[in-house]
């Protein structure tokens, strides 16, 4: 299951947890694995918001070519 | 004059550009208005006079053509008034309409003198330029194309054209880079310039660019600002808006406040007008993003705690009553072996009673019964007693009687009746001897007679 995360996958299943908790499908034995999954998605989301992968160099030398 | 030289009447130049100055000067007395296309502008700034190319044409072709001229004083007058009413300068390639007078100058020939220029005519021209470039991207279908593309749930990186010193620019830096959430973005700027007629291939050449490096970025802003509201009728250009049309990514605009929106705006994924509002539509999108994660992230501490709140009350709730009910099956087996000991008290005393009761009654029936048995015993031996008593009188009487029956016989029988009759009786130590093998030769015996004893010994046994 463990697809390369994007930020649209991510912020889809953080969603989806949501959902689950809020309509109380989620058991006490479930909870834990849950959240721990929640909160690594919710790093990966604000990490992506807070940074950028994309290099200028890179750019202008395929510009250049 | 002109000179007479055999026969030939002989005019000098001057002479006839003169004459054609009079008669024009005599036909075309006034102004008139005339509409033409005016291919150059061909301002001078050092002298300030502008010398217009204009012409004519039909399906493309130059039918008709003349110089004309604008003298400094008209030329700003009439830039001032284009400027006010169509925000755009005096340009090359609008079609005018003018006050013209006819010129004709010796040194330089005919020529149009521009007075004034309508700016309502090249304004209605305009507006005829960006209706026809709308119909056009209608008709093909593209009107819409960039509108369609669906921008990236989170436009992080954005390739910019604009030009580098700009104050809008400097607007959209300001409010990207210094965002007070930490959103990162990553711009690169394509420069190129935005107004006037030098912004059409200015922009289409950095779009090319943009295409080559397009997996690097999510949307093209095209940001414009500070530069004043005039020569931005080039957005109207068909080709500028096809390319922006068809552009393989979103296209953001900000370019400014303008009177009329202009096509490139209309086609645009997005028009946000300023570069600072577009620079905060970009932020809103993040926003977008991170306030549900930060919602997100509430909801499940809540809802966890109050998953977690609910199950201990549960818990809590199922012990209460595990030890209410463990207490109450306690206390009513604890009743139950009370009530049976109870009944066990009872029921043995009622038996120990019954019983007791059964034995008295037992006891007395066994009294009155031995009562009676020893009454009847009693009776019984009092008539045992009373029949003993009798018996033996009887036994006596009838005994007596017997007796004397008895010694009635046994006075007949008495030996000494006999012995008198002559017989004797032989004993042997006591015992009457009735056979001879009793008797040895040698012993003792006695013979009784009637009156008398023989003491003899036996000399011989004869049988």
């Amino acid at each position: 299951m463990e697809e390369k995360l994007n930020y649209t996958n991510a912020f889809e299943e953080l969603q989806e947890i949501v959902t689950e908790i809020e309509q109380g499908e989620i058991s006490v034995d479930e909870l834990s694995a849950k959240v721990k999954r929640a909160t690594t998605l919710i790093k990966f989301c604000k990490l992506k918001l807070t940074t950028t992968e994309e290099d200028v160099n890179s750019i202008l030398k395929e510009l250049e070519n | 004059m002109p000179e007479k030289i055999n026969d030939k009447t002989i005019f000098s130049l001057l002479e006839v550009t003169n004459s054609i100055k009079k008669t024009l000067e005599k036909r075309y007395k006034s102004a008139f208005w005339i509409k033409a296309e005016m291919n150059k502008l061909n301002h001078y700034t050092q002298s300030g006079h502008c010398f217009p190319e204009l012409v004519e044409k039909r399906d493309g072709k130059i039918i008709a053509q003349i110089k004309s001229t604008i003298w400094r004083d008209d030329y700003q007058n009439i830039n001032r008034n284009f400027l006010r009413i169509l925000k755009e300068p005096l340009k090359d390639g609008i079609k005018i309409l003018f006050l013209a007078k006819i010129s004709f100058d010796s040194a330089f020939g005919l020529s149009l003198q521009i007075i004034d220029i309508d700016p309502q005519y090249t304004l209605g021209d305009l507006e005829n330029e960006k209706r026809e470039t709308i119909q056009k991207l209608k008709l093909e279908g593209i009107y819409d194309q960039n509108k369609k593309l669906q921008l990236a749930f989170l436009p992080q990186r954005i390739a910019i054209i604009s030009v580098e010193t700009s104050k809008g620019f400097g607007d959209f830096k300001d409010v990207i880079d210094k965002n007070s959430w930490n959103y990162k973005f990553f711009y690169l700027l394509f420069p190129s310039i935005l107004q006037g007629d030098k912004a059409v291939p200015g922009i289409m050449a950095q779009l090319e660019r943009i295409k080559k490096v397009i997996h690097h970025f999510d949307a093209v802003a095209i940001i414009r600002g500070g530069g004043g509201d005039v020569g931005l009728s080039c957005y109207n250009n068909y080709e500028l808006a096809k390319a922006i049309a068809l552009f393989p990514i979103p296209v953001i605009t900000g370019i400014g406040h303008v009177t009329n929106e202009t096509v490139c705006e209309m086609i645009a994924h997005n028009n946000a007008i300023t570069p600072t509002k577009l620079a905060e539509f970009l932020i809103q999108k993040f926003h977008n993003f991170s306030v549900p994660i930060q919602k997100a992230k509430d909801k499940i501490v809540d809802k966890s705690k109050r998953l977690l709140s609910e199950e201990n009350t549960k818990l809590e709730s199922e012990l209460k009553l595990f030890r209410s009910i463990t207490v109450s099956i306690l206390n009513t087996n604890e009743n139950h072996i009370k009530n049976a000991s109870y009944a066990i008290q009872q029921q043995s005393q009622f038996i120990v009673k019954n019983n007791h009761e059964k034995l008295n009654v037992l006891q007395a029936k066994t009294r009155i019964t031995t009562k009676f048995n020893l009454n009847q015993l009693e009776a019984a031996v009092i008539q045992l007693q009373n029949k003993l008593e009798i018996q033996p009188i009887l036994y006596l009487k009838n005994s007596e009687l017997a007796l004397e029956n008895i010694e009635k016989n046994i006075q007949i029988m008495d030996p000494i009746n006999v012995l008198k009759r002559g017989f004797s009786i032989t004993y042997l130590n006591g015992k009457a001897v009735k056979d001879v093998a009793q008797l040895e030769v040698g012993v003792a015996i006695n013979t009784v007679l009637f009156n008398g004893t023989i003491d003899s010994t036996i000399a011989k046994i004869k049988e």
